[in-house]
């Protein structure tokens, strides 16, 4: 599915590997997640969204994928 | 609160290579009563070096995974589709050595029941995640 997840990442200057330590996941699911070759679980999305302070609809992009 | 401990024992990176040298003892000592003692110590031995090498390889993430203590949703998910593909490999193995069996005019045992326990297995998981929501 299309994302903001790698754009948002950079905005804050995290490397995946912090990304991926903050959600509890490993850095090859937000690999995985960045090259849309995964879609999250709806609790992985709200907290990314959270995360990074915008909606879930701001950062997946369900029409584009 | 069981669950949660018991998804903490299989999520220590200590689970699989104990495990494993479980197995290996276990297949050891069975050797051991069927009169041979050497199968059992080559199956012991190699699962044993199977469990270091999951043991001492904690760098990758597929190991990380496959022994659980990085695990994460995505790779649960791997792991339920790989058990999936694990499961219809098997079974089309199963259903060959069948046909093959029938077609040597032998009575298609052990695979028969084999057959109908995975399938009985897959209804009965069928219903009851069904049940569960």
């Amino acid at each position: 599915m299309k994302n903001a997840v790698r754009d948002m990442r950079m905005r804050k200057n995290l490397a995946q590997g912090q990304l991926a330590k903050a959600m509890g996941v490993s850095r090859q699911t937000i690999n995985s997640i960045e090259n849309e070759r995964y879609t999250p679980s709806l609790p992985l999305a709200l907290a990314l969204a959270r995360y990074f302070g915008v909606t879930v609809e701001e950062m997946f992009d369900d029409q584009g994928s | 609160m069981t669950k949660d401990r018991n998804r903490g024992i299989t999520r220590s990176k200590w689970f699989l290579p104990s495990f494993s040298l479980a197995l290996g003892l276990v297949i050891l000592a069975v050797a051991w009563l069927g009169g041979h003692p050497g199968e059992g110590v080559f199956g012991l031995a190699g699962l044993t070096v199977f469990g270091l090498i999951f043991l001492l390889a904690g760098r990758s993430e597929t190991i990380r995974g496959l022994r659980g203590d990085g695990r994460d949703e995505r790779f649960a998910q791997i792991d339920l589709r790989a058990t999936a593909v694990t499961g219809l490999t098997l079974l089309v193995a199963l259903i060959v050595a069948w046909l093959v069996a029938i077609a040597r005019s032998q009575n298609g045992r052990p695979y028969d029941w084999l057959l109908a326990i995975g399938g009985l297995s897959y209804l009965l998981a069928v219903v009851w995640f069904r049940w569960r929501g």
